[in-house]
C-alpha cells in the first residue's frame, strides 16, 4: 500500500508540476523584460574594455592553417593578418600585410610590396623572408597537416602545385611564380588560414606552434584553456593607430545557444553567436540587447545521391524540385531571415546567373514528372538530417518534417534519419545516403569555392556529397579557374549553373542569414559572411 | 491406461475450478467498491475508445501541416492550439492516444508472454535451467531499465517498432521472477503431486495446472507496467528514439515542443497531461486489481 501512496504523490507532483510550466510561460515573459533593465545598469560601468564572446564550440587549433574548421579561425582572425585582406563586410579585395600588388599580364606572376615598420607580436620583423618561410613552411606539407593549402594545386611536388616559386626581392617586396594562371588566387590568399606567422616562434616551438600563436595582428595570444576559453591581449604595438580599440578579448564556450542566450542576458558574455531564429524575439524585446545579422554567403541543400535509385534518374530528382515550398519553409523555420536559393551559390558571389528561374513549387508538375520517369506509384527513400544546427539550417530536423510533409503529396515516402554529426558526413561522403541536408558557409566568395568544391567530379569522395558527375561541367569549371579576364570566367561559371539546374543533384533550399545577438553597449562590430572577424574595431559605448 | 490418466486429471481439476469460480466475482464486486479504481478504468476506457474512434473524431489530420497557422494558442478552431508545422495538437493527442497504447498493450503482452514462460519453466524444472535463467534476468535488472531500452533500440534501430521491442524485452524478468516465485510454491501443492504421480506430461500439468494458478498476480503486474510501458515509450520517443517523425507519439510532441515552452507553452502541455492521465488511469486501475485479487489485502 504503501507504494501506491508513493506512486499517487509522484503523479500528482507532475500534475502540478504540468500546470506550473504550463502557467510560467508569461509571467516569465513579463519578468524578463524588467530584469535586464535592473541587471543592466550595474553592468555598464564606465570604461568597459574586456569583452566576452560566447560561441557553441572551442577551436581545434590556434595555428590557422593546420584547420579547415570555423570556430578556430573566429580566434586566429585577431591574431594573425594576410597578405591581401576582404572588405569589412563582403569579399572584395583589399591591401593587408601587402601594401600593394602588381599582376603579370599572364597572370602567372604576382609582385606584392609589403607594409613596412610591421613587427610580430614577439618582436620579430615582419619581411619579405617571413612570408616566403610560411609558403614554404605550407607547400611542405600535405592535406594532412594543412588542409587549406589544396587550394594552390596541391603540394611541392605534386603535378598540379599552382605556386612554383616564392621569392624575396628585396626586404619588403615578395613574388609569387605560379605554373598556371589561377583566377581565385587573391581570395585564396585573403582566407583566414593564409595568416603570415613569425618564423621564430615556428622554429621555436615547431608543432606546438598551434598553441603559442605569433602573428601580426591587433591582439596576441594569452592563455587558452581548453574547451572553456581563449584568452587575447590587445597588441600594443599594432601598425594601424588607435586599434585596437579593447583591451582584452575572451572567446568563452558555451555549447546550448539557449544557455549562451541567457549568459548573455545575464551579462556574463557580451556577444554571442548561434542565435535560434525563434529567440530572436526574446533578444528585440529586451532593452539591453540587440540582435546582429551576419550577411549571408552560405547554402543550405537537400542533396540526392545520384549514383543511387532513383535518383540517378534526373525526371525525379527536378520532380522533387518542384515539390518544395521554399517560401513557408523560411517562413516557419527561418522566421523570413533567409532568400530561398535557386543557384548552388548566392547571389552576392561574382559569376552568380540571375537569368536562371527556379523550379516553380508545383506539385502537379511534380507528379507528371514522376510519371514519364516510370514512378508513377512513387516510391520509399531514407531522407537524412543533420543532428546539430549548422549556420545555414539551425533546425535541420523540422526542415526534413516539411520536406517529407511535401515530398508525401506527391507520393513519396521519406523516412527521417540522423545520425552523430561526424558519422552523417563520414556515410555522406561516401555517398551512403539517398537525400540528405546540407550546406556550405563559402570561404572566400569566389564561385570557384562553391561550384567546383561542391559538385565537381573531381570533388566525389571529399565535398561532392551528390555524387553528382558531369563532364561538360568539369571542363568548364577547370577552364574557369585557369581564366584570368574576370567577365569571361563569370561567364563560365553562368553556364556552369545552367548546367547544375538542369541536372538538379540538389534542391537548393536557401540562403540564410545567421543571427547573433549582443549587448546593446557593444558596437562597431561587423560580422564577416565568412564566419570569422577580427574585433579590431569593436568597442562599449 | 492413458484414458483413465485424463479422467483421473479432470475429475481432480473438477473442485479446483468451482473454487476459483466465486473469488473472481468476489474480487469483481470489491473492484467496483474502490472507487479511485472505478476511476482509473475510467480513464483508461475513456481513452482506448479515443484510440478507436480518433480518425472519425479528429477535426484535422495529424499530420496536416500548414505552416501558416503554427504555434496559433487554443481557439474554437484549434481546442489545443497547434504545434510548429502548424499541425493541430487536438488531433495529434487522439492519434497519439493509438500508439501510446498500443505500445503499452503489446509491449506488456509481449513480456508477459515471454516472461511468463521462462519462469514457468525456471520454476519449475529448477536445478541448472533455473540456475541460467535466473542469472539472466539478474544481469538484466543490473541495468536501470531506460538504459536497456536504449541499447536495445540503438541495435535494431529507431523506430516505432523497435521501442515496443525494446519495452517488451527490459520487462521480460520482472514477469519472469513474479511467476517464477509462483511456480515454486504452486508447485508444492497436492493436486501437482498427484498429477505427476499419474504419470501426466509435464507440458500438460505446466499449461493446464501451474499456469492457471499462477497467472492472477501476473495480471495485475501487467496493468501497472503497461502505465511504465507508455512512460518508457514516451521516454524514448522523446530522446527521439521511438516514434518516427511525422507520428504522433506524445512523448516526440513534447520533445519536439520544448524550445517554445515559454512562447506556445499549450504545444507542451497537452501531450504532457494525455502522458499523464493514461499512466495514472492504468496505475489506478492496477493497484484496484491487486487489492482485488490479492487475498491479504481484503479488509
Amino acid at each position: 500500500m504503501k507504494k501506491n501512496t508513493f506512486k499517487m504523490l509522484l503523479v500528482a507532483i507532475m500534475a502540478i508540476s504540468m500546470f506550473l510550466v504550463g502557467c510560467s510561460g508569461k509571467t516569465e515573459e513579463t519578468g524578463g523584460k524588467k530584469e535586464p533593465a535592473s541587471n543592466g545598469g550595474s553592468g555598464s560601468g564606465s570604461t568597459k574594455d574586456t569583452l566576452v564572446f560566447g560561441r557553441g564550440g572551442d577551436s581545434t587549433s590556434l595555428d590557422p592553417i593546420t584547420t579547415t574548421e570555423g570556430e578556430a579561425f573566429k580566434v586566429t582572425e585577431n591574431m594573425f593578418e594576410t597578405l591581401v585582406e576582404f572588405g569589412e563586410q563582403d569579399t572584395t579585395i583589399h591591401p593587408g600585410l601587402a601594401e600593394s600588388w602588381e599582376p603579370s599580364e599572364d597572370g602567372l606572376t604576382y609582385t606584392f610590396k609589403l607594409r613596412k615598420g610591421v613587427k610580430f607580436h614577439d618582436g620579430t620583423d615582419f619581411n619579405a623572408e617571413a612570408v616566403v618561410f610560411n609558403f614554404e613552411r605550407w607547400a611542405g606539407g600535405d592535406e594532412e597537416k594543412f588542409p587549406y593549402y589544396a587550394n594552390f594545386g596541391g603540394y611541392k611536388g605534386d603535378p598540379g602545385h599552382v605556386i612554383k616559386e616564392v621569392k624575396a626581392l628585396d626586404e619588403h617586396t615578395v613574388q609569387f611564380v605560379l605554373t598556371r594562371p589561377l583566377g581565385p588566387f587573391l581570395w585564396n590568399l585573403a582566407m583566414s588560414p593564409f595568416g603570415i606567422a613569425s618564423p621564430a616562434a615556428i622554429k621555436k616551438y615547431g608543432d606546438d606552434f598551434r598553441s603559442h600563436p605569433v602573428g601580426t595582428g591587433p591582439f596576441k595570444f594569452v592563455e587558452w584553456k581548453q574547451n572553456d576559453t581563449v584568452t587575447l591581449e590587445k597588441n600594443p604595438d599594432y601598425w594601424q593607430e588607435g586599434l585596437p580599440k579593447l583591451n582584452k578579448l575572451i572567446y568563452r564556450v558555451i555549447p546550448e545557444n539557449t544557455a549562451r542566450l541567457n549568459a548573455l542576458a545575464n551579462g556574463e558574455i557580451d556577444i554571442m553567436d548561434g542565435l535560434n531564429y525563434s529567440d530572436e524575439k526574446t533578444v528585440t524585446s529586451n532593452a539591453k540587447l540587440q540582435v546582429i545579422e551576419r550577411p549571408t554567403m552560405n547554402v543550405g541543400y537537400l542533396g540526392m545521391t545520384t549514383t543511387r535509385k532513383p535518383f540517378d534518374n534526373k525526371l525525379v530528382r527536378q520532380a522533387i524540385n518542384h515539390a518544395i515550398d521554399k517560401k513557408s519553409l523560411i517562413e516557419a523555420f527561418y522566421a523570413g531571415k533567409a532568400v530561398p536559393a535557386i543557384n548552388p551559390m548566392p547571389s552576392n558571389i561574382d559569376g552568380y546567373n540571375d537569368e536562371i528561374k527556379d523550379y516553380p513549387y508545383d506539385l502537379e508538375k511534380a507528379k507528371a514528372l514522376l510519371k514519364e520517369a516510370g514512378f508513377e506509384k512513387g516510391f520509399e527513400i531514407n531522407l537524412w538530417a543533420m543532428p546539430v544546427a549548422r549556420p545555414y539550417m539551425p533546425e535541420a530536423q523540422k526542415v526534413a518534417e516539411i520536406i517529407q510533409d511535401s515530398l508525401s503529396k506527391i507520393g513519396v515516402k521519406a523516412n527521417i534519419k540522423s545520425a552523430e554529426w561526424a558519422t552523417y558526413l563520414e556515410q555522406a561522403r561516401k555517398g551512403e545516403f539517398d537525400m540528405f541536408m546540407l550546406g556550405w558557409t563559402g570561404d572566400n566568395g569566389d564561385a570557384d569555392n562553391f561550384l567546383y568544391t561542391l559538385l565537381d567530379k573531381d570533388s566525389i569522395g571529399s565535398n561532392n556529397y551528390a555524387y553528382y558527375s558531369n563532364d561538360e561541367l568539369h571542363d568548364i569549371l577547370i577552364a574557369a579557374q585557369q581564366e584570368p579576364d574576370k567577365d569571361k570566367r563569370n561567364d563560365l561559371y553562368k553556364k556552369a549553373q545552367v548546367i547544375i539546374k538542369e541536372d538538379a543533384p540538389w534542391v537548393p533550399l536557401v540562403h540564410s542569414r545567421p543571427l547573433l545577438a549582443a549587448a546593446k553597449d557593444v558596437s562597431g562590430y561587423l560580422p564577416h559572411p565568412t564566419g570569422s572577424e577580427a574585433l579590431t574595431k569593436v568597442e562599449f559605448k | 491406461m492413458a484414458e483413465l490418466a485424463k479422467n483421473a486429471a479432470d475429475i481432480s481439476m473438477m473442485p479446483a475450478e468451482e473454487k476459483l469460480v466465486p473469488p473472481w466475482k468476489e474480487a469483481l464486486q470489491s473492484f467496483y467498491k474502490n472507487k479511485l479504481a472505478v476511476i482509473g478504468l475510467g480513464i483508461v476506457l475513456f481513452f482506448i475508445v479515443i484510440a478507436i474512434i480518433a480518425p472519425w473524431i479528429a477535426p484535422y489530420g495529424f499530420k496536416d501541416q500548414v505552416l501558416a497557422d503554427r504555434m496559433q494558442a487554443p481557439s474554437s478552431k484549434h481546442w489545443f492550439g497547434t504545434d510548429d508545422f502548424g499541425r493541430d495538437i487536438f488531433s495529434r493527442i487522439l492519434y497519439g492516444a493509438r500508439i501510446s497504447l498500443w505500445v503499452g498493450f503489446f509491449s506488456v503482452l509481449g513480456s508477459v508472454v515471454v516472461g511468463t514462460l521462462l519462469g514457468i519453466v525456471a520454476g519449475y524444472y529448477g536445478s541448472w535451467v533455473d540456475g541460467i535463467i535466473s542469472r539472466i534476468f539478474d544481469i538484466m535488472l543490473a541495468f536501470p531499465s531506460i538504459l536497456l531500452a536504449i541499447a536495445v533500440v540503438s541495435i535494431l534501430g529507431p523506430s516505432l517498432q523497435n521501442a515496443l521491442i525494446a519495452i517488451a524485452v527490459i520487462n521480460v524478468p520482472n514477469f519472469g521472477r513474479l511467476v517464477r516465485s509462483r511456480v515454486l510454491s504452486v508447485k508444492q501443492e497436492e493436486y501437482i503431486m498427484a498429477a505427476r504421480a499419474i504419470g501426466m506430461k509435464d507440458s500438460r500439468i505446466l499449461f493446464r495446472h501451474i499456469l492457471p494458478n499462477s497467472i492472477s498476480p501476473v495480471i495485475v503486474q501487467a496493468t501497472l507496467a503497461i502505465a511504465t510501458a507508455i512512460i518508457e515509450a514516451a521516454a524514448l520517443g522523446f530522446l527521439g528514439l521511438g516514434a518516427q517523425p511525422p507520428e504522433p507519439e506524445w512523448g516526440k510532441m513534447l520533445a519536439d515542443s520544448k524550445n517554445y515552452i515559454t512562447q506556445a507553452p499549450w504545444t507542451l502541455f497537452f501531450p504532457g497531461i494525455a502522458i499523464m492521465l493514461t499512466v495514472l488511469g492504468f496505475n489506478l486501475m492496477g493497484d484496484g486489481l491487486r487489492d482485488a485479487l490479492d487475498p491479504k489485502m481484503k479488509q
